[in-house]
């Protein structure tokens, strides 16, 4: 398990005052994160830009050093240790980076290979399996140059299991992919988690990504965890009214009625009738599809669709983020 | 002794070398040898009517001043070739965006740029061959080539220009630029250095830097084995001030090169 206590981070950077004069301005990236990545899980970074995620992705991955707290990957200490931490991890970022476009995919990850230490024999055995795991076996003698996106963005997964890491970072893996490679890559993310049983930690822009592959997830804002909590769990705190969709057949007496009902429930319910589609969306901090429901089946008022829209995670982050 | 990334850097040096910068780049170096032994034949014949004044003959312990100049300058090359490329190697690195992705390996930073180092003295080796035989017609002379005291004063010469690399390096990361280097300290390097004169002709001041830099005492080894025949033995004093400095550099650039890959990764994410 990684753990992850009172982490923080404060960058030092000049800010010019003329030719010759600046100033030093202290920048406080990450404040007192405290969290963990158990092995075979996916756990979520999320934060609008600038909320600190990379930095953090960066200290779990011995690339900065934090200013304060503790990283213990299985017990050991990656501040002390960098050496042996970074044997068992690996980061994956997305961008087109991280991979020499000069060379083929092969000489890739043989190159990563090397410098990880693996013994030749392990090495060639575990190249074949990795290019066939991310699909580009066909193009293994192909400059990474001549490759297209999402190819890129594949063997840089490959290249990040390369030395069989226990933890992963991803750093916006599926970044300018499109919908259907990003999907993909998605499940390759799933298999390595489910059935390879590696720690991950994701960080996206892409809510859907998120609720459909971590197990939990931390909200980052101004380098701060400010919620925490499975996908679903944040997605129902962070929803302030419900909403539900309402659609039954024309009728202006039960249409009167179903005002007046959701207005004797919650005098600050919002109620709209959309025209086009002919339905009542409403709007309330309580449940009112209970309500609805009865009165539609008390006023014998046939019912076309009743459905309570979903929460979105998205609308929780921003959310959040506002309120912080 | 597991050399895994030393090797994988060489090759993957080579490699990537022979993709980006096909034989037009290899014939590009090739020119500047023959400009160089083109420029000391012209600046001999017709600058100096074949005759060199005597303080520099009392100075270089030669007259032959086109072949002076050649063996300066294949020395050049090698510190331009080899410096350059090694210490710039992990600023190259942060360019082609595969910085982070090695740092997080638990790589060993002396191979990967011993590899590296490698790798540039083959290269530029086969284009100062070619170079020196090109020059032949245009007076290149060793009449009194030691080679035993060469193959040595070779390996402590290369050691200098690596040693030097690893400060470079560091000044180039901790900047982010490879401009003031190349452009102002490797011109610096050829008027300090003893490249196309001795460093006698420079005013008292400015010869005690060129002492501090190695490559000053390099060739004067180089020229010392190749020119004048010079033993291991008569040579030994300056084979120990330049090792010894050499390796001031080298345990410098070292320490100074884990703090300055942390600044430039904060760098690039402050």
């Amino acid at each position: 398990m990684i753990k992850v206590e009172n982490l923080a981070k404060t960058y030092e950077t000049k800010v010019r005052k003329g030719f010759f004069k600046s100033n030093k301005v202290q920048l406080e990236a990450v404040k007192n994160i405290c969290m963990e990545i158990d092995k075979g899980k996916i756990i979520g970074l999320l934060g609008i830009n600038g909320a600190g995620k990379t930095t953090t992705i960066k200290m779990l991955s011995t690339l900065l050093l934090p200013t304060a707290g503790s990283i213990t990957v299985d017990g050991i200490d990656a501040i002390k240790n960098p050496m042996t931490v970074k044997k068992r991890i690996n980061m994956v970022a997305g961008g087109e980076r991280m991979i020499y476009w000069r060379l083929t995919g092969r000489e890739n990850l043989w190159y990563y290979g090397q410098i990880y230490g693996i013994d030749d024999k392990i090495l060639s055995k575990r190249i074949d399996e990795l290019l066939n795991l991310v699909g580009i076996t066909h193009k293994q003698d192909t400059p990474v140059e001549n490759y297209s996106k999402g190819m890129k963005q594949r063997l840089q997964i490959a290249r990040g299991l390369i030395n069989n890491p226990d933890y992963i970072f991803m750093d916006e893996p599926t970044l300018g992919l499109d919908a259907l490679i990003a999907k993909e890559l998605r499940q390759h993310v799933k298999k390595i988690a489910c059935e390879d049983g590696k720690g991950i930690l994701l960080t996206s822009h892409y809510m859907a990504e998120i609720e459909e592959l971590c197990d939990y997830v931390y909200i980052l804002n101004k380098g701060e965890i400010i919620e925490k909590g499975t996908p679903k769990n944040l997605a129902m705190l962070g929803l302030k009214n419900k909403t539900v969709y309402l659609k039954v057949e024309k009728n202006s007496v039960a249409y009167e009625g179903i005002y007046n009902a959701c207005r004797l429930t919650d005098n600050s319910v919002v109620v709209e009738h959309d025209n086009k589609e002919d339905q009542f969306i409403i709007t309330s901090a309580l449940d009112l599809k209970l309500t609805l429901s009865k009165f539609c089946m008390n006023n014998k008022v046939p019912i076309i669709k009743l459905y309570e829209e979903e929460p979105k995670l998205e609308d929780a982050i921003i959310r959040f983020a506002k309120e912080a | 002794m597991n050399l895994k990334t030393l090797n994988a850097t060489f090759i993957r040096n080579f490699i990537v070398q022979l993709r980006a910068y096909p034989k037009e780049f290899f014939i590009g170096n090739l020119l500047t040898g023959i400009y160089t032994s083109l420029s000391a034949f012209f600046m001999y014949k017709l600058l100096f009517r074949g005759s060199m004044q005597a303080s520099f003959k009392q100075y270089a312990g030669t007259g032959d001043y086109i072949s002076y100049v050649i063996v300066g300058t294949a020395v050049y090359l090698y510190v331009v070739r080899t410096c350059l490329n090694v210490s710039r190697s992990l600023i190259t690195e942060l360019r082609t965006g595969t910085l982070e992705s090695i740092m997080i390996a638990p790589f060993n930073r002396m191979q990967y740029f011993v590899g590296s180092m490698l790798q540039q003295v083959i290269t530029t080796s086969g284009e100062i061959v070619i170079a020196i035989l090109v020059s032949i017609p245009f007076g290149l002379r060793f009449p009194n080539f030691n080679a035993m005291s060469f193959i040595v004063v070779f390996i402590i010469s290369l050691f200098s220009f690596f040693s030097l690399s690893m400060v470079l390096a560091c000044i180039m990361l901790y900047f982010r630029d490879t401009y003031i280097s190349q452009n102002t300290l490797f011109l610096a390097l050829f008027l300090l250095c003893g490249i196309t004169y001795p460093i006698e002709y420079l005013p008292k001041l400015v010869r005690i830097i060129s002492g501090f830099i190695p490559i000053t005492g390099s060739v004067n080894l180089i020229r010392g084995s190749s020119l004048l025949g010079l033993g291991i033995r008569q040579q030994m004093g300056t084979m120990i001030y330049v090792f010894i400095l050499s390796t001031f550099y080298c345990v410098l650039g070292f320490k100074l090169m884990k703090k300055i890959e942390h600044i430039a990764l904060e760098k690039i994410q402050g």
